[in-house]
């Protein structure tokens, strides 16, 4: 993937808005550019170092994050091509489009939608892993987190 | 100028050598083998990880206890004072991950003054200000005894392995930090600290006359801050508002960390002692009926059945959902304890559910 686009400029000088389909490989570089274009945020929540596997159904995609952005998008055929260390962040189609168009609407998840509220029973997304201290990762960067997918309000997304 | 004493003519007349031009710099041969060090930086810096190579990276399986508050890696002239340091066995303090969790630590820190977005606190109906008041007073509570505790084992560590005593400090401000921001909420929105609670006093005060460095962290970082780490995801899960929702997040990360690096210690210690095993369940056997009582006492259980129902009107329901969280906390602390190697399913000692009809959905 090539992280290094920035903001596209239109001819007026005007910020271009992104857009991509999600789930993709192409919508998660998106956010991923998004998350570089405000590295200054981010540095504020400090440098963030693991791998999430995102799963929407049966679709499954792999980020690497490394100091303040994401240094890897990958899409994977199985679970057990992921790198060793990891955790999962599952759920359907629909508990993904409900997040992130709350995004979008409100331009950071409100309060029923954040990923800890959205996790806390295991429904309509669930963390997993290989063990439990892998799924902790997922808690130590959770401020990072959300404030990556609070970025999915940058994207014109479409399903 | 004041008395003379054999120390200042000492000092005195190694000055007036130093005038006459006879410096000794014998220090700058000292230690030929820790020279030439370089650091290569990762993505996020130059971290404790980066510059432990080498010699400096060589952890000792024994420390003497007479090697004063000397660094390791540099030359010690000769014996010097005892500073009284009585836990010198890597095996018995060391955790793989301290040193990145140290880091992690530094570069992730916050603080309550500035972090937290106070101008967006809300008016709450009363019985919600007060089932979070509640809440926060037992938090602070338990935050500022698990400072103790902490503060208890670090002076007691030899200095030669600076990673845990160095994460032991990030542990040790997170924690002051938590109980400021948590006496903090309950005292900035027109409500106050409520009631101390006798079940929580049982609890610490288990994990802080712990006989061992290891057994008070699987009682206090393991049992105790991983219940509340999962009581923090669920805190993001009950919070009326914006601000509650960002301490405990905050709070999350912090309490991760802390869980993180007492799970690999826990790991490390097994590997190394694995007759040490009893001690631990033991410990883990009182230290689980502590909790018991602590979850189920009513300062605890029914502002959080409160805050997951929305109100005291949604009481009821509010049990069940705090009945999930339970169930949270009890898997995650088996499957902690299960990844350092301590398979505590067929023995913990307290109900894996509680009898409440579980329902699930939003809180509000």
């Amino acid at each position: 993937m090539n992280m290094g686009g920035g903001q596209l400029l239109g001819g007026a000088g005007t910020v271009e808005e992104k857009s991509a389909a999600f789930p993709s490989v192409e919508w998660f570089e998106k956010l991923a550019e998004v998350m570089q274009e405000n590295e200054a945020f981010y540095r504020q929540l400090g440098p963030i170092d693991c791998t999430m596997v995102v799963i929407v159904d049966d679709r499954i995609f792999e980020l690497v994050f490394l100091g303040y952005g994401v240094e890897s998008v990958h899409d994977l055929f199985a679970l057990s091509d992921a790198a060793a260390s990891h955790f999962t962040l599952e759920g359907s189609l629909q508990a993904w489009c409900a997040m992130i168009d709350n995004i979008r609407e409100n331009g950071s998840a409100d309060l029923e939608h954040t990923l800890g509220a959205l996790t806390f029973c295991d429904a309509p997304l669930r963390v997993g892993g290989p063990d439990q201290l892998e799924i902790d990762v997922f808690y130590r960067f959770n401020a990072t987190l959300q404030r990556f997918f609070n970025d999915s309000a940058e994207i014109q997304t479409t399903y | 100028m004041g008395r003379r004493t054999p120390t200042i003519d000492a000092g005195l007349d190694r000055l007036r050598e130093m005038a006459r031009g006879n410096y000794s710099l014998a220090w700058m041969e000292s230690n030929p083998e820790g020279w030439g060090q370089m650091a290569v930086a990762g993505p996020a810096g130059i971290g404790l990880v980066d510059i432990e190579v080498d010699r400096y990276a060589e952890i000792p399986e024994h420390a003497s206890p007479r090697g004063g508050v000397a660094l390791r890696g540099s030359h010690v002239p000769g014996k010097l004072p005892a500073p009284g340091y009585d836990l010198n066995e890597r095996s018995r303090l060391w955790s793989n991950c301290a040193a990145k969790l140290y880091d992690e630590a530094v570069a992730r820190q916050w603080n309550s003054v500035t972090d937290v977005p106070w101008d967006q606190l809300q008016e709450l109906p009363e019985d919600l200000e007060k089932a979070l008041c509640q809440m926060c007073t037992g938090i602070a509570e338990f935050e500022l005894a698990a400072a103790d505790a902490t503060a208890r084992w670090i002076s007691r560590i030899n200095g030669n392995f600076h990673e845990i005593k160095l994460f032991l400090a990030t542990q040790l401000a997170d924690q002051a930090r938590h109980m400021d921001v948590f006496r903090k909420r309950a005292l900035a929105n027109g409500g106050g600290l409520l009631e101390t609670s006798p079940c929580q006093h049982d609890l610490l005060l288990a994990g802080m006359r712990a006989s061992s460095y290891t057994t008070a962290t699987a009682l206090m970082q393991i049992l105790c801050e991983g219940f509340s780490l999962s009581l923090f995801h669920a805190g993001e899960f009950l919070a009326p508002g914006e601000v509650e929702k960002t301490i405990f997040r905050l709070c999350m990360q912090d309490q991760a960390r802390h869980v993180a690096h007492a799970v690999s210690h826990l790991q490390c210690f097994l590997e190394d002692h694995p007759e040490g095993i009893e001690e631990i369940h033991r410990a883990l056997d009182a230290g689980e009926q502590a909790m018991f009582r602590l979850t189920l006492e009513p300062q605890t259980i029914e502002p959080r059945a409160i805050l997951a129902g929305a109100g005291l009107a949604g009481i009821d329901l509010g049990l069940s959902r705090v009945a999930l969280l339970y169930a949270r906390q009890v898997r995650e602390y088996l499957g902690r304890l299960g990844t350092a190697g301590l398979d505590r399913a067929g023995r913990i000692t307290i109900p894996v559910e509680l009898p409440v009809q579980p329902c699930g959905g939003h809180a509000r």
